[in-house]
């Protein structure tokens, strides 16, 4: 081969390679990985410290560490999540468990709970019976749901998480057609309440109906909504759900529960029942910005919730408790203002009227899989709320990294400000497997 | 008479170009793609300037020209997670929400340059009709414009091969006329059943620089599938269909 014959190949050669480095990426997809198995699991394991800064002024700190004041705690919690499905024909079983264990400066605590357990048959693609226990979270609410009658209540800070359902006998019919209502379901479901089954659902002895009569009508999802039996007075409920554009969803829920009782602590404090008609609804709307800013707006009126005034009786009850302690004259009326508390009292949005914003920026200044957010709750009656800024990564494959600090903030008798905590900081890391 | 036979000549090639019209272009190129009622695997890859990846793989099932559902089956923290589509609507599933929650089509259910509406395609004549087609040597070239205002892009610039009649590049523009992203289909694949079509569809956007997403397509399979599979009832049990 000639020198110049060398230089032409040389060349030649180099501008293949040079070619081969320059030419489209190859993409390699084995589909063996991802073959169907007849049994599948997975779950996360999570690692969450916490540090609490109490409120001891507040009623709640008052009322929970009368005996024990302190002003900050620190906390680690350990949670395994399980879940998983076993599919035999057309019966499927499945599963979810979680167990936790938590450590901090006053005491350990742990527990193993099933959230969900229950075996499907698909008889066919229109009917399916579901028999065990099983969640529901009816409602088309990002934070509350009043129209979740048969599901236990939310949790506003974290609404995605996880929840405990309840041990039933339920049948779906679902239709698909054409036209204006594209699908037409029924969902009916038998909730037992007896000893040892579903008893913190309500009186004992009962079976319990609930049903749901679900329409995807005019692209605009509606479900009528319906429970009745004596372990909870009946209810009815509405919900609704449209995409308006692109960008822009609308939402709403309205619950009426036509008698219901009430604890209600009277001017002269006395704890006395009083029966009411309710009414709660929710409005609300979650908008994708052209930054990528996705902001979730609700407003909700809680039918069953306490007046200012109501709130205030009960927050001075606990003040003049503990005033009377400290002056050693013992804890009965602590105690009472206890069992005050958690006859309604001390439940979380225990008032009439809130306000929920949540604002989330997806992977701003070209940072992908980071999500920064910034939450808040507002107590309309009482001007008090809380602001929770969060940062969350999910950069690496199967990690999320969340880091939050929530402030509670309100004057003295309202809802926030007087919360067992003034702010809490939370780093949570969670792997998926 | 030499004029007469040229001018019958060049009107007798132009016939089967002419003979086609935009729509029937554009509902040829979407057969093209994909079967009316089919399933699929898709892997998803995003990609960032540094060369790092993450990748997704969803099991898809579509029926008709608005029918469309796709589960999660890996990374193990999207695993379970489905997305439905029905015509202009969109729910994600969550299995630890224990819910659908409607999305919509600009928000992205996996990050990267794809959104929802890339996942979820439906044919491109159910979204999007022609305005403008244009012709050149190896290529059409066909203007979209969307059907509504919920549909993800305003316009579509796409080139179509001549040979294949599927698309090769296409442009996606806001109302506005700003480029949101253009879509690159590549490596043309025989998945058997007579379907030729692009096994790698690749994306970059001016919003995102240096960041690409790609969608590998491993397996296009014709399928029977009731209507009810495409329900937010069915949602959460949609891998027992696999």
């Amino acid at each position: 081969m000639s020198r110049t014959r060398l230089a032409a190949f040389l060349c030649l050669l180099l501008c293949l390679l040079a070619g081969h480095g320059w030419a489209e990426e190859t993409y390699s997809f084995d589909l063996e990985e991802f073959a169907k198995k007849r049994f599948t699991w997975g779950g996360f394991v999570e690692a969450k410290g916490e540090h609490f800064e109490f409120n001891e002024e507040g009623a709640f700190a008052l009322l929970n560490q009368y005996e024990d004041p302190r002003s900050t705690l620190n906390r680690f919690t350990s949670t395994l999540q399980l879940d998983g499905r076993f599919q035999q024909s057309l019966t499927t079983l499945n599963w979810l468990f979680r167990t936790w264990a938590a450590q901090d400066e006053a005491a350990w605590a742990d527990d193993f709970v099933v959230y969900t357990g229950y075996a499907s048959i698909k008889a066919s693609p229109r009917l399916t019976l579901n028999l065990g226990k099983k969640t529901w979270k009816w409602g088309k609410g990002y934070a509350w749901n009043p129209v979740a009658f048969i599901d236990r209540p939310k949790n506003p800070d974290d609404p995605e998480e996880a929840m405990e359902g309840f041990i039933v006998a339920e049948a779906d019919l679902v239709k698909s057609m054409d036209g204006p209502l594209q699908t037409l379901a029924l969902t009916t479901v038998a909730l037992p309440v007896w000893q040892g089954v579903n008893e913190d659902f309500g009186a004992i002895n009962n079976v319990n109906v609930a049903a749901r009569l679900y329409l995807l009508y005019l692209d605009t999802d509606i479900d009528f909504l319906y429970y009745t039996g004596n372990s909870r007075s009946t209810r009815f409920g509405l919900d609704f759900s449209k995409n308006l554009a692109a960008n822009v969803e609308v939402h709403g829920e309205v619950a009426h529960i036509p008698t219901q009782q009430q604890k209600v602590l009277t001017e002269s404090g006395s704890l006395t029942t009083r029966e009411v008609s309710d009414t709660s609804y929710l409005a609300g709307f979650r908008y994708l910005s052209e930054q990528d800013i996705t902001t979730i707006v609700e407003y909700y009126h809680n039918g069953d919730g306490y007046t200012e005034d109501e709130l205030t009786r009960f927050y001075r009850e606990v003040t003049d408790g503990y005033s009377l302690f400290q002056a050693g004259g013992g804890e009965t009326l602590l105690q009472r203002a206890a069992n005050i508390g958690q006859s309604g009292y001390g439940r979380p949005q225990v008032g009439l009227d809130y306000l929920y914003a949540r604002i989330t920026a997806k992977e701003p200044w070209d940072i992908l899989y980071f999500t920064p957010g910034l939450t808040t709750i507002v107590q309309l009656d009482d001007g008090s709320f809380s602001l929770t800024p969060e940062l969350v990564y999910t950069g690496f494959t199967n990690v999320e990294l969340r880091a939050r600090f929530t402030w509670l903030i309100g004057g003295e008798e309202t809802e926030y400000g007087e919360k067992q905590n003034r702010s809490r900081l939370e780093l949570r890391l969670r792997y998926f497997f | 008479m030499l004029r007469l036979i040229v001018t019958l000549l060049v009107l007798l090639t132009a016939m089967p170009a002419a003979a086609m019209d935009a729509e029937e272009l554009l509902a040829r190129v979407d057969r093209n793609l994909q079967p009316e009622s089919a399933e699929m695997y898709r892997k998803l890859i995003n990609i960032e300037p540094d060369g790092a990846k993450k990748e997704f793989v969803l099991y898809t099932l579509r029926k008709g020209r608005d029918k469309m559902v796709a589960l999660f089956l890996s990374p193990a923290s999207e695993k379970g997670r489905a997305t439905l589509r029905l015509d202009d609507n969109m729910w994600l599933y969550i299995p630890n929400v224990g819910k659908p929650i409607r999305i919509t089509s600009l928000q992205s259910v996996v990050g990267g340059v794809f959104n929802n509406a890339d996942i979820l395609r439906l044919d491109y004549g159910t979204e999007y009709e022609p305005t403008v087609m244009e012709e050149t040597d190896s290529a059409y070239i066909l203007d979209l414009k969307a059907k509504t205002a919920s549909v993800a892009y305003d316009r579509l610039k796409m080139t179509v091969a001549k040979e294949a009649l599927v698309p090769t590049t296409i442009e996606c523009y806001a109302a506005a006329g700003m480029l949101i992203k253009t879509l690159y289909y590549k490596e043309m694949k025989d998945f058997g059943d007579g379907q030729l079509r692009p096994s790698v569809l690749e994306t970059q956007s001016p919003l995102y620089q240096g960041y690409k997403s790609v969608m590998i397509y491993a397996k296009i399979t014709r399928r029977e599938l009731a209507d009810e599979i495409f329900t937010l009832n069915a949602l959460s049990t949609v891998q027992e269909l696999r």
